[in-house]
């Protein structure tokens, strides 16, 4: 997905998700935990939401998480073949382009450093330098940081070289990975998703010291040229964000090769996917067959523009 | 019945305890039996030590042996199935003194006052972690830390509820932590437990000690749960989560249970509902205010926390998080449990509390610190190093056994991931005596300690349980290896008599609760405990009348005598639906009795009896142990070839009928009864008239029809009845009427048919079943309406049928009483959390 400067151009977008589950016989209990608005970021604000559930929920409840997202927590006891949720929110983004010579003024040992000595946040940026469940932190991860993030590389260039390198040598493939695949795993396999690469990015940034969080979240995406764009075609996404000297985070995506610009719309994010899964539940059921449709509109809603 | 897996259980008894070398001084007194200098200077009170010097060896292992046979009266255990293993207790109490055990309280007290605060920080402010007085990593990277339920708070004053420490003795003798539990601090029931058999099996000694009393605690428990409830209610309602009774502590959960008066409840008996936990029961729904938590924290929520737990109650955070129900210990508290904590501890208690921590803890490093991993490398082989939680790594590692292999693979390891290791400086000399045949001999010993919280403070459970390794050289002391344990004797101060915790052992007036709702489980295994209980009785005592028979006819065929055993051998080959015992009586009745695991059987029943027994042991009597031992014992004894059964099914009636006295007299009249009653009522109907229908019912030649209808007599206990009945003139002379009378339609008779009925209709009106109770009656009804005087001479073909219909209509309401009390809950699922769930990463198809 390639990018240019007007996709840094502040917009609006209409953000429409939804989440059906359908089941071959009734769901008697239906309990969700899931990120079902968009949180808000210095790069979002959120001008209107709506979270339908259906069957109407006996409980919909939301609090803010130790991540500083949006939980909610949603209960259905009505029997049911068919849950939905839907979010249905406007979101103003506008991303500024990293600054990459600022970056390159230190490097990746002084950027660590000097995070350190900022001290901005000791328990999240903790959170974020710690291996965590799908991100694990073993030689394998270190020695593909070693080169990528070495102590001397200037740090904006190693961010750079850290989302191309994982671009060029890793295949975009579904059904490749699960949620159980290790990071060495992904490694072997040189292929995975948005979540794999994200996972893998983590790593190598946590081995080195950087803090690194897991965004998950939505982009726009453009049609292939000169077809229209089909409803429900866009999707769920994931990224990666990383502290950088100076107090800040910077977002870079390895599924698309550059850094975040203004089609990146932000939901959640935490140590990795399973801090910030999108929609998981438990349900009480004997149904044996049940299937998910997830439908993603992102659309924007104005023109973007930079004086308006 | 359930048959939980038991991860969430964990190894909680099974901490890698241990101290250092042995100190030689005590080990050379281990031979001989010893003097009371020496059992003074160990067991710490010279009054004791003299008293136990005067039982001798002899009398200390007759303590032994009666402990040990105390243990399984009281059906003790420690895990369950394949890996139970014998609660073993050494009748040597560890004494501690007055004045020792006042400096040991304040210091245990002092350190769940800080444990708290810390467990209240880091849930709430994280003050300690901003302001860097705990490393952060040391929590956030302890895998009990729970983001989850962040900001999450009980009412009143302490988060921490209970908290266990073990302690060893340092070289100087001093009491000294070595790691704290607050998970699931298990063990206090235990202790109880020990006190109950040590104070038998050491009676005179017992009753001569000034001792500081255990109940006293466990009141406080039941104060203090009831006090954390959300709500300001008259009557909060109170569980125990069990991960099942196949728990390695399913005893302790179950005793506990007990000693505080609130049920025990599984992940199976629970629902949510408004996003609140509550017992799920058929007529009612009741919710949950405090639970007392038994599993460890990562498999009590399914949706918060491991999916693939099916031992939580679903929500459960949530729940927390409203308000909704307290839970104890929170969730969360495990990251206490952290040794690289135990660190931190005495600068945390100036910090927070302005004071000297008045108990050391064990020096312990921490490899995520700098300077932790630097000491740990550099002191490998004298250090004992354990993980960095229980979850990385449950054992410990004693660095002065390993070879100069191991200790550079270990130091590679360190290296490799040194936040994974914390190390400890051993404590040397912490041994108490223990019989052995061979005398008192020396062993190392850890004792762990018991702390509740009471309004801002702690209380202390005024003892503990002491752990013992297995062998003399043995570091490691794990219930899992064998360990044994002993009671811990504090002696009370001097003039206070056996009083000391005055306050809290005033009985506490909560009242209880009328008729609480019975979870599906619970009323499923109560009804076959009922049930099994009476197939038992009933088939030993056909049994027995069997036997009988084949020993004074079974070599006489053409005899009225010998038909009369073939139709008895007839009705118990239908009875157990096992047709081939008629081929070889002798051997069928033998296998009939003893093979467990053909279903039909007696063992089988008992076994099945057993089965049930264990998974509601919380809802029955204790004595019902000594009983359930009792006859599995007689069960085990394969009698020899020709050897006669009667001596055994004797023994073993004698047993069932204890049972039955016991559940008879021990249970409150409410729904839980009803279940157990039901069951007990509705398999004596059915085997009764079963039993008329393969004896009774078959016309016969006269003299075998009276002998037939008295065997069907004797085998339902009311020959008696009849006899004197025939004397004086009352009720049919003819047996065949008279058993039809007195098995089927006389109400009066607790054996009869008709009897079990009305008891039925009582039962299922207990359980708040009008429609099980209003068929029973109507059976009732047609059973009172049958002309049993007819029977004698008429033709017996219309009462087979009735017996027959009355057989499928007493099916039928079984399996209406199965499917209204016992439905099972829907199954559980996780909704994947895999991604192959969202629709896939925008951007290249997108290109």
């Amino acid at each position: 997905m390639a990018q240019s400067d007007a996709d840094f151009l502040p917009r609006t977008y209409r953000v429409r998700h939804t989440t059906r589950y359908t089941y071959d016989e009734d769901v008697v209990g239906c309990y969700e935990r899931g990120f079902l608005s968009l949180r808000p970021t210095p790069t979002q604000t959120l001008r209107a939401i709506e979270v339908t559930v259906s069957p109407e929920p006996d409980v919909n409840a939301a609090h803010w998480d130790f991540f500083g997202n949006e939980s909610f927590y949603v209960e259905v006891r009505t029997p049911h073949t068919t849950f939905e949720a839907t979010m249905d929110a406007e979101v103003a983004v506008d991303w500024a382009p990293v600054d990459v010579a600022a970056l390159d003024r230190l490097t990746v040992a002084e950027s660590v450093a000097a995070i350190r000595a900022e001290d901005v946040d000791p328990v999240l940026e903790t959170a974020y330098r710690l291996p965590s469940a799908l991100v694990e932190l073993g030689p394998r991860v270190a020695e593909f940081a070693d080169t990528i993030l070495a102590p001397e590389r200037a740090l904006g260039e190693a961010l750079t070289d850290l989302y191309r390198t994982i671009y060029r040598d890793f295949a975009y493939r579904k059904g490749a990975t699960s949620v159980r695949t290790t990071l060495p795993e992904i490694l072997d396999l040189r292929a995975g998703v948005c979540q794999d690469f994200a996972h893998l990015a983590i790593g190598a940034l946590r081995s080195v010291g950087l803090p690194a969080r897991y965004v998950s979240g939505y982009i726009e995406t453009a049609p292939p040229p000169g077809k229209a764009k089909l409803a429900g075609s866009d999707a769920t996404h994931a990224w990666v964000s990383v502290r950088v000297p100076g107090g800040g985070w910077v977002d870079l995506d390895p599924t698309n090769d550059h850094f975040a610009d203004s089609r990146y719309i932000v939901t959640a994010w935490g140590r990795d996917f399973r801090d910030v899964s999108p929609l998981k539940g438990v349900i009480f059921t004997e149904a044996k067959h049940s299937t998910l449709d997830v439908a993603v509109d992102v659309t924007r809603l104005e023109a973007p523009t930079r004086d308006a | 019945m359930t048959a939980h897996a038991v991860e969430g259980d964990g190894p909680l008894l099974d901490g890698p305890l241990l101290d250092g070398p042995l100190l030689d001084d005590s080990a050379s007194a281990g031979g001989a039996f010893i003097g009371a200098e020496f059992v003074g200077a160990v067991v710490g009170s010279p009054g004791v030590a003299a008293a136990i010097d005067a039982l001798g060896l002899a009398g200390l292992l007759a303590a032994r042996s009666e402990a040990r046979r105390l243990v399984e009266d009281d059906g003790i255990t420690y895990g369950v199935g394949a890996r139970a293993r014998t609660w073993t207790i050494d009748p040597l109490p560890l004494v501690i003194g007055t004045d020792e055990w006042a400096r040991l309280e304040a210091g245990l007290r002092q350190r769940a006052l800080v444990l708290d605060l810390v467990l209240t920080d880091l849930y709430g402010e994280r003050r300690l972690l901003r302001e860097r007085l705990l490393p952060p990593e040391l929590v956030l990277g302890h895998p009990g830390f729970l983001p989850q339920v962040d900001g999450i708070r009980l009412p009143g004053d302490r988060q921490l509820i209970q908290v266990a420490t073990d302690l060893v003795r340092d070289d100087t003798g001093a009491w000294t932590a070595v790691a704290d539990r607050t998970q699931v601090p298990s063990g206090s029931g235990y202790a109880m437990a020990n006190r109950r058999i040590t104070s038998r099996v050491m009676a005179g000694l017992h009753r001569r000690t000034p001792l500081a009393r255990l109940r006293g605690f466990f009141d406080t428990m039941r104060t203090t749960l009831l006090s954390i409830a959300p709500e300001d209610l008259d009557l909060p309602r109170v569980a125990l989560l069990s991960p099942g009774a196949e728990s390695e502590t399913a005893f302790e959960i179950a005793f506990l249970s007990t000693l505080l008066g609130f049920p025990v409840v599984e992940s199976e008996d629970l629902t949510t509902r408004g996003g609140r936990i509550h017992i799920r029961s058929a007529d009612k729904t009741e919710p949950i205010d405090v639970l007392l938590r038994r599993v460890d924290a990562a498999y009590s929520d399914p949706l918060d926390l491991r999916p693939d737990s099916r031992l939580g109650a679903t929500g459960l955070i949530e729940a927390s998080r409203r308000g909704r129900i307290s839970v104890a210990n929170p969730l969360g508290a495990g990251v206490l449990e952290s040794p690289a904590l135990l660190a931190h501890l005495p600068q945390l208690t100036r910090q927070l509390l302005g004071e000297d921590a008045l108990l050391p803890s064990a020096p312990t490093w921490w490899g995520g610190e700098p300077q932790g991993q630097a000491y740990l490398l550099n002191n490998l082989d004298r250090l004992v190093l354990k993980g960095f939680s229980r979850e990385i790594r449950p054992e410990a590692t004693f660095g002065w056994e390993l070879s100069a292999a191991a200790k550079a693979d270990l130091a590679a390891a360190i290296a490799a991931r040194p936040w994974e290791w914390t190390g400890q400086e051993p404590m040397p000399g912490s041994t108490a005596p223990v019989v052995t045949a061979a005398g008192l001999q020396p062993r190392r010993v850890v004792l762990r300690t018991f702390a509740v919280a009471h309004d801002s403070s702690y209380v202390i459970l005024p003892g503990g349980l002491a752990r013992v390794a297995a062998r003399p050289d043995q570091h490691l002391i794990a219930n899992a290896t064998g360990a044994l344990t002993k009671d811990v004797w504090v002696l009370a101060p001097a003039g206070t008599g056996v009083e000391r915790i005055t306050l809290d052992q005033r009985p506490q007036a909560t009242p209880l609760r009328l008729a609480p709702a019975v979870a599906p489980r619970v009323a499923d295994n109560l009804f076959w405990v009922g049930r099994y209980a009476e197939r038992a009785d009933g088939l030993a005592r056909l049994l027995r009348v069997g036997d009988d028979l084949v020993e004074d006819f079974g070599a006489r065929p053409g005899t009225p005598g010998h038909a009369t055993m073939q139709a008895v051998i007839t009705a118990l080959a239908a009875l157990t639906r096992t047709p081939s015992i008629e081929a070889d009586p002798v051997v069928g009745l033998r296998g009939l009795t003893l093979d467990a695991d053909r279903t039909g059987t007696l063992a089988y029943a008992v076994t099945r009896l057993i089965g049930a027994t264990y998974q509601v042991r919380d809802q029955l009597s204790q004595d019902i142990w000594i009983v359930l031992g009792r006859l599995e014992r007689a069960l085990r004894e394969i009698p020899r070839d020709e050897a006669q059964l009667q001596p055994q099914l004797a023994r073993i009636l004698e047993s069932l009928l204890a049972i039955a006295g016991i559940l008879a007299e021990s249970m409150v009249r409410d729904a839980t009864w009803g279940f157990l009653d039901g069951g007990i009522r509705l398999e004596r109907a059915m085997n009764t008239a079963a039993l008329l229908r393969h004896t009774v019912i078959a016309q016969r030649a006269p003299v075998v029809d009276g002998q037939v209808a008295e065997s069907a007599l004797l085998a339902s206990e009311s020959i008696l009845t009849h006899r004197r009945r025939t004397v004086a003139g009352l009720g049919p002379a003819a047996p065949v009427s008279s058993a039809l009378t007195l098995l089927l339609t006389d109400e009066t008779n607790p054996r009869s048919v008709a009897y079990q009925l009305r008891r039925l209709a009582d039962a299922m009106d207990l359980v708040g079943d009008p429609t099980a109770a209003a068929t029973a009656r109507a059976l009732l009804a047609d059973v009172t309406r049958v002309d049993a005087e007819g029977a004698a001479s008429g033709d017996r073909t219309e009462f087979a049928t009735f017996l027959d219909t009355l057989d499928l209509a007493l099916r039928d309401l079984g399996a209406h009483i199965e499917r209204v009390h016992f439905a099972r809950k829907a199954t559980q699922h996780s909704l994947p959390i895999g991604w192959s769930l969202t629709t896939e990463g925008a951007g290249r198809g997108a290109e």
